[in-house]
């Protein structure tokens, strides 16, 4: 059993001078397990993977990799590890033949053995083309290949991998994702990220951070159930009702919707239509969606969207880190490394998928607006399903 | 090949895919020709076969420019570009990565002084003969730009690892060396001042490398370059080590 487990961080605690980056963090990666590391940015997550690479120090707790401490034998730790830090910071003078070249030999790998690997690396990270070209030219996408590709080189049983799939076109994630749920059979990986739709897609479990901490920790299924919430969006036409009804106002309406029983909350949420949308949220094992269709039917309105959804893992996501992003904002790290790390993270948040709730983040302070946040996170998991 | 080899293979090499190293070799011999030639009365006006100008001007050449230039990026770049964690976390010890460093950089400085050999060749074996080499002072001589050239990479380095800036290691290496080098020149003034005069003395690289001119191996001063060396190699050792804690 013991030596099941290949990644062990035991209350790992991490201070850039008062700012805490850190806070007694556990967790345990078992052989063969793909663990998404999720968290807002500033969370944690690039300064625990630093940790179990051995490239800072914890400044208290303690890490096994493969049963090797972090404190005690940061070599052996390294050599079972393939890891991509954060946007593959590479050596642009090199190509990348040499630049793998150069990770096999620090590695000691011999020539036979690095011929082999490059093989297969340059087949599964699709290198074929590029080998011979200045990394300087190459485009982020590529880089990032290149990264994964010098990470794999070793053949390692643990790979650390520090949002491999940033950067990459959709295509390409896809292949990447399809490629670390294959190697992930007999393999630990660690993948950070702050797109879901990735894990859900690579990963069996998940585990949240927030703030330094772990804020959830276990199967996808189970982390989906925590906040025990079902929400439902109900549109209703706000022109036209039934024979001689007349269409609701929104308070009517509104108000109508919170009679029902098992409603717990409905809020009006912003619609192009002429219409009058909410979002209800009902109870965990409730179906509140014939009541809705029965009132919509009694009030002789025009009912044009009806939608349960379980609970997204990023709904989920945001329950649990709530208010992380503000307050990292407001605060910023202050110290030496972090700082640089932060910046990136700043720039990584402009992402594409990320743009939804950078909008709505930077001009809604107050808590109601944040439930529009929950919409557009949701409009955007639509979107990619 | 062991990990601090690799490194220094690839520091190296990084070298010549540039333009920096052709430029750097380029416009240091071009300058070490004038200096030797023309300047404060020249070879010509000199009108005598010596070569010890030449330990004279290479090492301000190098103090000037050449480790500056060289160094500048060792670490300072790593740091800022995020290679630096590529790096570290392959299974090296930090130690092979100073050292590695080091040895690239100190390797083009290196070659640069021993092409300064045709100096000498030229001068006194192949294709002139202006007489019969004093071969004492010349190995000497290269013997105190070896260590000379040792120490102030090694210095180098250590201002590197300190900062993220090429620019910040460039200019305080430059103004260190600099320093270094010109506290002869000040001592040589400073005759009312024993004190002041025989301590810049000490610390100065040109007091200490002229002793070599004269084909004086003196063992204080190949101590103190090695000093020198070591200490600032063990420094930036720290500055790297420093990363884990910050």
């Amino acid at each position: 059993m013991a030596t099941d487990v290949m990644i062990q961080a035991n209350g790992l605690t991490k201070r850039f001078g008062v700012v805490r980056a850190l806070d007694k963090v556990n967790f345990e990666v078992k052989r063969g397990e793909v663990v998404g590391f999720l968290g807002p940015n500033g969370a944690g997550k690039s300064t625990t993977m630093r940790i179990l690479t051995c490239f800072i120090s914890p400044t208290n707790g303690s890490a096994k990799v493969n049963s090797h401490d972090v404190f005690d034998n940061p070599l052996e730790v390294r050599r079972s590890i393939g890891y991509l830090p954060q946007r593959a910071p590479l050596y642009t003078d090199m190509t990348v033949w040499e630049y793998l070249k150069f990770a096999a030999e620090i590695r000691g790998l011999d020539e036979g053995t690095f011929k082999k690997r490059l093989k297969k690396v340059v087949e599964v990270c699709g290198l074929a083309q590029s080998l011979g070209k200045d990394i300087s030219t190459l485009s982020h996408g590529y880089r990032q290949r290149v990264g994964l590709g010098q990470a794999l080189i070793h053949d390692p049983p643990i790979l650390i991998l520090d949002e491999p799939t940033s950067d990459l076109d959709p295509n390409e994630k896809a292949e990447v994702l399809r490629y670390i749920k294959e190697i992930g059979k007999d393999r630990t990986i660690l993948l950070s990220t702050h797109n879901l739709a990735e894990v859900e897609e690579a990963c069996a479990r998940a585990i949240i951070v927030s703030k330094g901490r772990v804020v959830a920790d276990g199967p996808l299924d189970q982390i989906r159930g925590t906040t025990g919430r079902v929400r439902y969006v109900v549109t209703i036409d706000e022109k036209r009702a039934e024979a001689s009804n007349k269409p609701p106002s929104a308070v009517q309406a509104q108000e109508a919707l919170e009679r029902l029983n098992g409603v717990k909350s409905v809020r009006e949420l912003p619609t192009d239509e002429t219409a009058h949308k909410f979002e209800l949220a009902g109870a965990q094992d409730s179906d509140l969606r014939a009541e809705i269709f029965r009132l919509m039917v009694a009030k002789g309105w025009t009912l044009l969207e009806l939608r349960r959804d379980a609970q997204s893992l990023d709904v989920v996501f945001r329950d649990l880190t709530r208010g992380d992003e503000k307050l990292d904002r407001g605060a910023g790290w202050s110290a030496g490394d972090d700082e640089d790390e932060d910046e990136e993270d700043e720039v990584d948040q402009k992402s594409p998928a990320a743009t939804d709730e950078e909008e709505s983040d930077e001009d809604e302070e107050d808590d109601d607006e944040d439930e529009d946040e929950e919409e557009a996170a949701d409009q955007k998991s639509k979107g990619k399903s | 090949m062991s990990p601090m080899m690799t490194i220094a293979k690839r520091e190296f090499r990084s070298y010549f895919d540039s333009p920096l190293a052709y430029i750097v070799i380029c416009l240091s011999f071009l300058a070490l020709g004038l200096l030797f030639f023309m300047f404060n009365g020249g070879f010509w006006q000199l009108d005598r076969a010596l070569v010890s100008r030449l330990f004279e001007y290479t090492p301000m050449g190098l103090s000037f420019l050449v480790v500056p230039v060289v160094t500048m990026r060792l670490l300072a770049e790593e740091r800022r570009s995020g290679t630096l964690e590529m790096l570290i976390t392959l299974p090296v010890k930090d130690s092979d990565v100073v050292l590695g460093k080091y040895m690239g950089a100190l390797g083009l400085v290196l070659v640069l002084v021993i092409s300064t050999l045709v100096y000498p060749i030229g001068m006194f074996k192949w294709p002139w003969n202006l007489g019969p080499l004093d071969a004492g002072p010349v190995a000497s001589g290269y013997l105190g730009l070896v260590l000379f050239s040792a120490a102030s990479v090694a210095l180098g380095l250590l201002i590197s690892a300190l900062t993220e800036s090429q620019a910040v290691a460039f200019f305080l290496t430059f103004f260190v060396l600099g320093a270094l080098w010109l506290f002869g020149d000040l001592a040589s003034k400073a005759n009312d001042y024993p004190a002041l005069a025989a301590l810049l003395n000490y610390v100065s690289f040109q007091s200490r490398l002229s002793n070599f001119w004269r084909g004086l191996v003196d063992s204080r001063d190949v101590v103190f370059f090695i000093s020198v060396t070591v200490l600032s190699l063990m420094v930036a050792f720290r500055a790297l080590e420093r990363r884990k804690w910050a």
